[in-house]
């Protein structure tokens, strides 16, 4: 089957799954090595804090190397406002629904970070997305929230999405739910707050019972720049919080201070038998591995610990900033980006607790040597990262967020951001970078763009949980 | 008969006082548009198909920071994006700033990051 089919036939994938039609995969082994090739990317390009402003948009990039047009921007969907920041989204169902019956992968739910607007997609047919529905600003602040980040489908028929901030952009922010057939807001999915002081990213467990969820600041704090007096008030986030999943409460929070400074995504193990992940803490540069304990309380320990490097331009040592990260789906490899020292790397994770570094690709920032591909300038360093489901591609595009990209990467405001690829190959530990890619949202229609996170119809190593 | 371009008090030609503020760009650029009263310098700014950066629209995000060169202008919310340091050193935003006065204002995509400065450089 295409692997932007939308739902997936599980009738012969053993005893618990018989006759079902979901919108996923029974496992991630299942989806790992039953889905064909990615052939569509989905990316969010947006404008905000361009030279030439304009609308944020879904960005449709063409993925089959059989095809004339492999490699490029072929069709975008544009905002029906400006300055809503497309940041990360998510679909309405993924293998968490897999034995939801009649339910599909079908709608994009894509949030405006700036603008607290919430849009709604329809791709139904991979190619040819469109837009149903858009959730106003003022139907979001009305719950006294603001600032929508991280989209999962939770099984029940709900979207969950974490909210950095209230409505006037302040902390502590929460959840927010809506309706998984018509989109309209339910409230708040939080029962209890307790100790969450901040959010931004989350993951949930649902066959332990558990959710994880990371924080940023508030968005009065990091929407207009990075600042450290900022850091040094205490103002960003050191901490990640356990909660229980069925009950919705907070239980316990997991403060790292030093070595966990802005502790952004939450990726825990595929294998839904695990109760253990990891999140990377972009200023400290630190990946932090969490676990449950044989107690049932949770832990946490360093096992990725970088260094800062000295630069002739910076007053002080450059601290690697960890953006992103994600696991293969067969939870044995880590990738992570260095978005201010410009390059990726790869970990044997096999041993959860004890990482291995296996190959890095360097490709634009202030280190590498690499600064062009196919003649075109790398405009900013390594940053969203997703993996193809076999494992054996990673895709990237270099673009943080606008008020920080022109703190760092101003480059990025006149000419836009890029999209990168690696060849990897698992069974060598290694990866490579792919010159023959290359999709420079400088040339988007419309005017150079930023590119942000990637997904494929079908589901991708961030955007689907098991039960 | 006077139109209403000719009359400083109503330029926005609505019936409302209101103002005239001149956008300039660090390339030397000038747009002049008329701000009508209460009315936000980027609705304004909009309505005339000038395009001016802009995020919330509240004063959190401090996308569309500007500097006020001239004249006097009022924020309609807590400029939240803005620290004491950059208030007092003139910087604004259009999102939710409305003239008092005729205004002269620095715009542009690199005033956020200009005002946050880049602390590693």
């Amino acid at each position: 089957m295409s692997t932007d089919n939308t739902s997936h036939e599980t009738d012969e994938h053993g005893h618990e799954h018989h006759e079902v039609e979901g919108p996923g995969y029974p496992t991630p082994a299942a989806m790992r090595t039953e889905s064909e090739r990615e052939k569509t990317a989905y990316v969010m390009g947006l404008r905000v804090g361009m030279e030439t402003g304009g609308h944020d948009f879904v960005g449709v990039v063409d993925l089959d190397p059989d095809s004339d047009t492999y490699s490029e921007l072929v069709d975008t969907i544009e905002m029906p406002n400006k300055g809503d920041e497309l940041h990360h989204f998510g679909w309405n169902a993924c293998s968490s629904s897999c034995h939801a019956e009649g339910l599909s992968r079908q709608y994009l739910v894509v949030p405006g970070q700036r603008s607290s607007r919430i849009h709604i997609i329809d791709a139904e047919d991979p190619r040819d997305p469109e837009m149903v529905k858009v959730i106003e600003p003022e139907e979001v602040f009305e719950h006294d929230l603001s600032a929508p980040h991280t989209v999962h489908c939770v099984p029940g028929g709900k979207i969950v999405v974490s909210m950095l901030g209230d409505a006037d952009g302040e902390l502590p922010g929460g959840f927010l739910q809506l309706d998984q057939e018509d989109f309209s807001i339910d409230g708040h999915w939080e029962a209890d707050r307790g100790g969450m002081a901040m959010n931004y990213d989350y993951w949930y467990q649902p066959r332990h019972n558990v959710m994880i969820s990371s924080e940023w600041a508030a968005p009065n704090t990091y929407y207009p720049g990075f600042d450290l007096d900022d850091v040094e008030a205490g103002n960003y986030g050191d901490s990640i919080h356990v909660w229980d999943w069925e009950t919705r409460e907070h239980r316990q929070t997991l403060e790292f201070g030093e070595e966990g400074l802005i502790p952004l995504e939450v990726r825990m193990s595929h294998n839904p038998e695990e109760t253990q992940g990891y999140v990377g803490a972009a200023l400290s540069s630190n990946v932090i591995r969490f676990y449950e304990g044989d107690d049932g309380v949770w832990d946490w320990e360093v096992v990725i610990d970088e260094e800062s490097r000295e630069h002739d331009d910076w007053d002080m040592p450059v601290p690697p900033l960890i953006t992103d990260l994600l696991l293969s789906l067969d939870d044995q490899y880590l990738f992570f980006s260095n978005w201010l020292h410009g390059d990726v790397r790869m970990y044997d994770v096999s041993d959860a607790g004890n990482p291995r570094l296996v190959d890095q690709v360097w490709a634009g920032g202030p280190f590498g040597e690499r600064q062009q591909v196919q003649g075109h300038e790398i405009r900013g360093a390594p940053q969203m990262l997703q993996l193809s489901r076999d494992g054996r591609r990673l895709y990237w595009t270099t673009s943080l967020f606008s008020s920080w990209d022109n703190q760092f990467y101003p480059e990025i405001a006149e000419e836009g951001s890029l999209m990168l690829k690696a060849d990897v190959y698992p069974e060598e530990g290694r990866m490579e970078l792919d010159e023959e890619f290359l999709v420079d949202f400088g040339d988007a229609p419309g005017g150079p763009a930023r590119a942000h996170e990637i997904r494929w119809p079908g589901g991708d190593c961030t955007s689907d949980v098991w039960q | 008969m006077v139109g209403p371009e000719d009359d400083s008090d109503d330029p926005a030609g609505d019936g409302q006082a209101g103002h005239v503020v001149e956008l300039v760009w660090p390339d030397g650029r000038a747009e002049t548009i008329s701000v009508g009263s209460g009315e936000s310098i980027v609705d304004a700014a909009e309505a005339a198909d000038v395009a001016i950066p802009y995020g919330c629209l509240y004063g959190a995000c401090g996308t569309c920071t500007a500097e006020l060169l001239d004249g006097e202008l009022r924020h309609t919310d807590s400029p939240r994006a803005l620290k004491d340091r950059s208030l007092d050193a003139g910087y604004v935003l259009p999102c939710i700033g409305t003239p008092e006065t005729d205004c002269r204002l620095r715009v542009g995509h690199g005033i956020q990051a200009e005002v946050v400065g880049t602390p590693w450089k």
